[in-house]
């Protein structure tokens, strides 16, 4: 089994605040993590220091083998990130925005048939690849955002509540594509606080709370009376708390 | 990757109706500016060809005429238009545009189209140079400002490192969109302002190759601005959180920089270094001239007297033969005080414009704040306005001074021995009076007058870059 993400009693503290502390965690080809936990619980730090774009207290990422500050550019190639938010380019459509990705990713110019095959995997339809992106939907642009970081034939996938702000069935769709790339043989690690959905797609679960993972679960050990158990433990009490109605 | 920016980057700024409408706006400016400056130029070029061929009239056809009260009349040195100067008109406006030839004195230039004395600190004219210093920054910074803080402000910039691409090789990217835009921009105005300059070029006398030269010479200095401007524009962009801040910031700093320094700089140089007003000028000369002549009889007096008589015989004359020669005796006075009054006068030519030279020298130290200092002058410098063309033409123009003042007082001294000033030239005499034919250096004599200020805009240049560079590195972090 090839270990492709690392965390090695990962800490990251601004000022006095830590905000993950001792973090222990690993990702294999063909699995699916997600990190759970309420807002401020630590999860968006943890991807960012994967990104190398926060340098750990203490502790190491690694991807692949090799250790983020050490060489965050070639770990940055191997590493697929589709943010809570993605950003485009209103002016340019889908299609061009997709393609300005890639090429400055350093995959050289990907040949449109190929982009536009991943829009289609994603879901985008091809009139709407063409459209300027100032129109898209949020769940229009979290496809292209997937796209992205598809195109780059990423062993490991990095995504920051990629499913807030998606309609139910783009959701699934999002998650049945993911279990897909995992199938193929991609690490993936994606940070929710939507507990029901990361039991449909997760191969483990870690609930985070304060920067601390809390427990870690197989989606198999979560009944509906566990599940429930846990919200209450461990994500409702944070007063930020956003999850999702089901 | 650089071809990718570069083609996204363009394709935004087409689609961007506020981008388009920029440039419109700038090609609008400089148009104008163009168009101004041709006028005013040709405007000139027209005067300053009628005046001469007047001019030249009525010296040869003056007639029967004691030379003396000629070299009164005298002849005018006229300053021609040099080509580019509807590019720049530098301080030909300030410094005037003909030289009165007259016996006895070395006058200032006159008709000067800004009326004062020789004040340099109202420097700015409605011209391209003018517009081009004052409009590139501007493009450059609307252009630039938010090259790397909108994309950090986006988010898109972390998706971008994020996903492999070098922050360096988006700075670079982002630099050549907005420096090339800003260099089309010139070249095509510059291309605009030669090629009107090259099709009116023809009957001037001046060569195209050296117009062509100080053309390109524009086109390295202006870029180098340029490159200056986007780096900075750039460093700014990479530091702040957000667009807007770099777009305050910049905007205080073209004020600045480009719009107040240069201006301040100029009336500072004229506070420590006071240009003499013309008036002070002429009776400071005078009065120097007066206390430093040497008596009539004295030993340096009969020294300057052997050289004249000297010059007029072309041989050497032994000192008692002196007195014995047939000369016209007020003619020999006359020449004698020519020869003492040019030394006075170069003197204090010499030291005024040495005082320009102080003021350039202030304002280059200014310059290390500001780059549009060290433009402006380079500006002037190779579209042959600047004070030290200037000067050239008032040495030239002195030159032929003393070569007709001299011509005059030789054929009274050597023609009219015995006549005293009832001596009458023939009519054909002020044809033999060769005509003041001025041609500017080319532009390779310049190249060290512009030497100091280009080596400034170069650490600009360099500093701003370095800056730039060191500054996304420092900026690593694309949160
Ligand atoms: N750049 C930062 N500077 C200071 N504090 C931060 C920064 N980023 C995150 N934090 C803090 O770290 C904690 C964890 O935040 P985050 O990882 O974003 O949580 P999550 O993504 O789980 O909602 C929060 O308390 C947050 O305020
Ligand atoms: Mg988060």
């Amino acid at each position: 089994m090839t270990e492709l993400l690392r965390a090695r009693d990962l800490t990251k503290t601004f000022r006095s605040n830590t905000a993950l502390n001792a973090l222990n965690l690993s990702v294999n080809a063909k699995e699916i993590v997600c990190l759970l936990g309420a807002n401020g619980a630590g999860k968006t730090t943890t991807i960012n220091l994967f990104l190398g774009f926060l340098e750990p207290t203490s502790g190491t990422a690694m991807v692949d083998g090799i250790v983020v500050t050490d060489d965050p550019k070639t770990v940055r190639g191997k590493l697929g990130y589709v943010p809570e938010q993605v950003s485009l380019y209103p002016s340019l459509s889908g299609l061009e925005n997709l393609d300005y990705f890639v090429r400055l990713g350093g995959r050289g110019r990907g040949d449109e048939k190929y982009l536009r095959g991943l829009l289609d995997q994603v879901g985008l339809s091809q009139l709407d690849a063409d459209q300027r992106v100032r129109a898209y939907s949020k769940g229009m642009r979290q496809k292209v955002g997937l796209a992205i970081a598809l195109a780059k034939g990423a062993r490991a996938l990095l995504l920051d509540e990629p499913l807030s702000g998606l309609d139910p069935s783009a959701a699934n769709e999002f998650c049945r594509l993911l279990r897909r790339l995992a199938d193929d043989g991609a690490a993936v690690l994606m940070a929710t606080h939507d507990l029901f959905r990361a039991r449909e797609i997760a191969d483990r679960i870690g609930i985070m709370k304060s920067g601390i993972l809390v427990e870690e679960l197989s989606p198999e050990s979560l009944d509906q009376t566990a599940l429930e158990q846990i919200y209450l433990q461990h994500m409702h009490d944070d007063e930020r708390l956003s999850v999702e109605a089901h | 990757m650089i071809g990718a920016i570069v083609h996204k980057e363009l394709t935004e700024i087409r689609r961007d109706g506020r981008a388009l409408g920029l440039l419109l706006i700038v090609a609008l400016l400089l148009l104008l500016g163009l168009v101004t400056g041709l006028a005013t130029e040709n405007a000139r070029e027209r005067e300053v060809l009628q005046a001469r061929a007047d001019d030249a009239a009525v010296f040869a056809e003056q007639g029967e005429k004691n030379p003396h009260s000629a070299a009164h009349f005298s002849r005018m040195a006229h300053k021609p238009v040099v080509p580019l100067a509807s590019f720049d008109p530098g301080v030909s406006s300030y410094l005037g545009q003909v030289i009165w030839l007259e016996a006895h004195y070395r006058n200032p230039a006159m008709y000067r189209a800004a009326e004062d004395a020789p004040e340099l600190s109202r420097l700015e004219n409605f011209s391209i140079a003018g517009v081009l210093t004052l409009v590139l920054p501007l493009l450059v910074l609307l252009l630039g400002y938010g090259s790397i803080a909108s994309e950090r402000e986006r988010g898109t910039l972390r998706q971008l490192v994020g996903g492999g691409a070098s922050p360096m090789g988006l700075l670079l990217g982002k630099f050549l969109v907005v420096a090339g835009v800003a260099f089309a921009v010139l070249a095509a105005t510059l291309g605009l302002a030669t090629g009107f300059s090259l099709a009116t070029l023809p009957g001037t006398g001046y060569s195209g190759g050296d117009l062509l030269l100080r053309s390109f010479s524009l086109l390295a200095v202006y870029g180098l601005y340029i490159v200056c401007l986007t780096a900075v524009t750039l460093l700014v962009s990479t530091l702040v959180a957000e667009a807007k801040t770099a777009l305050l910031l910049l905007l205080g700093f073209w004020v600045v920089t480009v719009v107040g320094l240069p201006r301040l700089s100029a009336s500072i140089a004229e506070q420590v270094y006071p240009s003499p007003d013309s008036g002070a000028f002429w009776s400071d000369a005078r009065a120097s001239l007066e206390a430093n002549r040497p008596p009539g009889g004295s030993e340096d007096y009969v020294a300057v007297e052997r050289e004249v008589i000297e010059r007029a015989l072309g041989g050497e004359v032994r000192e008692d033969e002196l007195d014995g020669l047939a000369l016209n005796r007020g003619a020999v006075r006359l020449e004698v005080s020519e020869v003492l009054g040019a030394e006075a006068y170069n003197a204090a030519f010499a030291e005024l414009f040495e005082n320009y030279d102080k003021q350039k020298n202030l304002r280059q130290w200014l310059s290390l704040l500001s780059p549009t200092i060290a433009l402006q002058h380079l500006s002037r410098t190779y579209s042959g306005t600047d004070v030290a063309a200037h000067e050239h033409f008032s040495l030239e123009a002195e030159h032929q001074r003393n070569n007709i003042v001299r011509a005059m007082n030789e054929d009274m001294m050597l023609n009219g021995a015995g006549q005293s000033f009832g001596y009458l030239a023939p009519p054909e005499f002020w044809e033999t009076v060769p005509e003041f034919d001025y041609r500017p250096p080319p532009v390779a004599a310049t190249w060290s007058e512009g030497a100091r200020d280009l080596l400034i805009l170069l650490l600009w240049g360099l500093a701003a870059l370095g800056a730039c560079a060191v500054g996304i590195r420092y900026r690593r972090a694309p949160g």
